[in-house]
């Protein structure tokens, strides 16, 4: 059994309307305008796929919350408050609009698995559509305009998500946050950290084209990878019992808990699919579905969608930590420890 | 499924806050340490990041984000050495949406395009202080004017001249100038 590399791939794709000021600079009308006419073009009949279009003002934490949890928002639009907000989703969740979050338009798109070559050609012929109704900001020095003068450039920032427990345990992810922030990619904890999940990105959009970009992050993703699978390797041939140890009772946690918090939950998954790769433990319940896919849908604003009706407004709860670990105990009902 | 930006991510922290280790030296990294659950933030210089990187053993977590990057890798750069503005072009303000020049260093956020015109000196010096100074490259709107392309070209072939005169690849070079002062002309002519 093979294991992909990247576990997951996200791409955004920043982009401001010419004659217009940055959001945070324009006034509520002129970003109403503004909103109305992007949620029109959206509206159109070219498109592949449709948009779905969300009324940000209404939703409620909830559904907020499920939409970063999938990908589709950026936590930093979720958490603002600005005037004239729009969103929509593109074709069932294959790519997500942000408007007038920090800058006009944020394309968004994310995929599990190695696909940020794919994911940026789904953004590049959506701008490319927009572009055809909307005029955007640009400069031939300073390339495509955004509110942080930081990110202008392509506009477009890639992310790939590692799994890197090892790395994280044995203390190496520093030295190699180091690295990475002297080729201008950062590293950075996808869920806080918790079981060594993290995120590659490029930190400064000017000066590379995208495809380039995309080259170097999946180049450095294999070498880290590669990097985390050698130390799994060693961590076993140097420490057997303990290792062993801590995989064995991971499992035994998540096939007897009755009440489990997300960041336990993503720790317990993140041993067993170490304990998969070097080949100490089998977990069939988990087969047909990848860790990062598991580890998603152990999420808050997931449990209460999938398993609770929607109905809670809270995403801390007794309740939530009581079915993230039934759904864990009937993931790993058959696991077992090779002898 | 993007990580939150770390808060820290604005041009002026480097000089603002000194490192937590040797108090000397500005912090760029930010290192998030997690010990068997419990979180702790250190604001590092790149010296201090490196040395914490070795040393870190055990079951710690640790994780840094870089603040500031230009200055990693380089002798540490002070506040009074950071992006160069002559202080009399501090009261600088952008006519079509009011922002100045201590709002741009503050937030990291301007305002409108033409902040980008207003600012350009305060903005190139941030560039030039990370690695060589770079122009834009990549996807460039279908829709915009003739001469944002000829203007991106001529960029590119300066930038190209200036490197092939400093190899003294001077034949090369000479057939380069050509090409620019073709372009030049066109765009004076302007758009067809
Ligand atoms: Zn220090
Ligand atoms: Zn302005």
């Amino acid at each position: 059994m093979t294991f992909p590399v990247i576990t997951a791939s996200a791409v955004g794709l920043t982009r401001n309307v010419s004659g217009r000021r940055f959001p945070h600079a324009e006034d509520a009308p002129a970003l109403e305008e503004l909103r109305t006419e992007i949620v029109e073009v959206l509206g159109g009949d070219s498109w592949e796929h449709s948009w779905q279009v969300y009324d940000v003002e209404s939703m409620t934490t909830v559904q907020i919350d499920h939409l970063v949890e999938r990908g589709l928002m950026t936590p930093t639009f979720a958490d603002c408050a600005g005037m004239g907000r729009g969103f929509a989703v593109y074709g069932e969740g294959q790519a997500s609009l942000e408007i007038n979050g920090d800058d006009h338009i944020r394309l968004l798109g994310f995929r599990p698995g190695g696909q940020l070559a794919f994911v940026w050609s789904l953004l590049n012929r959506l701008d490319d559509r927009l572009e055809t109704v909307l005029s955007y900001g640009f400069d031939p020095r300073w390339g495509y305009l955004t509110a942080r003068p930081k990110l202008a450039g392509s506009g477009m920032r890639a992310y790939a998500t590692l799994h890197l427990p090892a790395l994280t345990l044995t203390g190496r992810l520093a030295g190699t946050a180091v690295e990475l922030a002297r080729l201008g990619l950062g590293l950075a904890g996808l869920w806080g950290g918790a079981g060594g999940v993290v995120q590659v990105s490029n930190l400064r959009p000017l000066g590379k084209p995208e495809t380039e970009i995309l080259q170097q992050i999946g180049d450095i993703s294999r070498g880290i990878v590669e990097k985390e699978r050698s130390v799994r390797k060693m961590l076993l041939r140097d420490n057997p019992i303990q290792t062993r140890d801590q995989i064995g009772r991971a499992l035994g946690t998540a096939q007897h808990a009755w009440t489990m918090s997300f960041h336990e939950a993503v720790n317990l998954i993140s041993a067993a699919q170490v304990g998969m790769e070097l080949g100490l433990v089998e977990v069939p319940g988990m087969a047909a579905e990848s860790a990062f896919g598991l580890m998603s849908r152990l999420q808050s604003a997931h449990i209460v969608t999938d398993h609770m009706d929607g109905r809670t407004g809270c995403l801390e709860s007794p309740e939530i930590d009581e079915h993230r670990a039934r759904v864990l105990r009937e993931v790993f009902a058959g696991a077992w420890v090779r002898p | 499924m993007f990580a939150d930006e770390s808060p820290d991510w604005n041009f002026d922290l480097s000089g603002s806050v000194t490192c937590e280790v040797c108090g000397d030296e500005p912090a760029t990294m930010h290192l998030l340490k997690v010990v068997d659950g419990i979180v702790s933030h250190t604001h590092l210089c790149p010296g201090c990041a490196e040395e914490a990187a070795e040393q870190t053993d055990g079951l710690a977590l640790v994780l840094a984000v870089p603040s500031v990057l230009r200055n990693l890798g380089r002798s540490p750069v002070a506040k009074e050495s950071g992006p160069v503005v002559p202080s009399d072009a501090d009261d600088r303000f952008c006519a079509v949406c009011g922002t100045t020049l201590s709002d741009v260093r503050e937030s990291g956020l301007v305002g409108c395009a033409n902040c980008y015109q207003v600012f350009a000196e305060y903005l190139e010096a941030l560039v030039e202080a990370g690695a060589e100074p770079k122009e834009h490259l990549g996807k460039m709107p279908q829709r915009g004017p003739e001469t944002d392309i000829l203007r991106h070209e001529i960029m590119r072939l300066e930038r190209m001249l200036r490197e092939l005169v400093a190899c003294e690849r001077f034949e090369e070079a000479a057939g380069v100038r050509d090409r620019l002062a073709e372009l030049g002309e066109r765009l004076e002519g302007g758009p067809e």
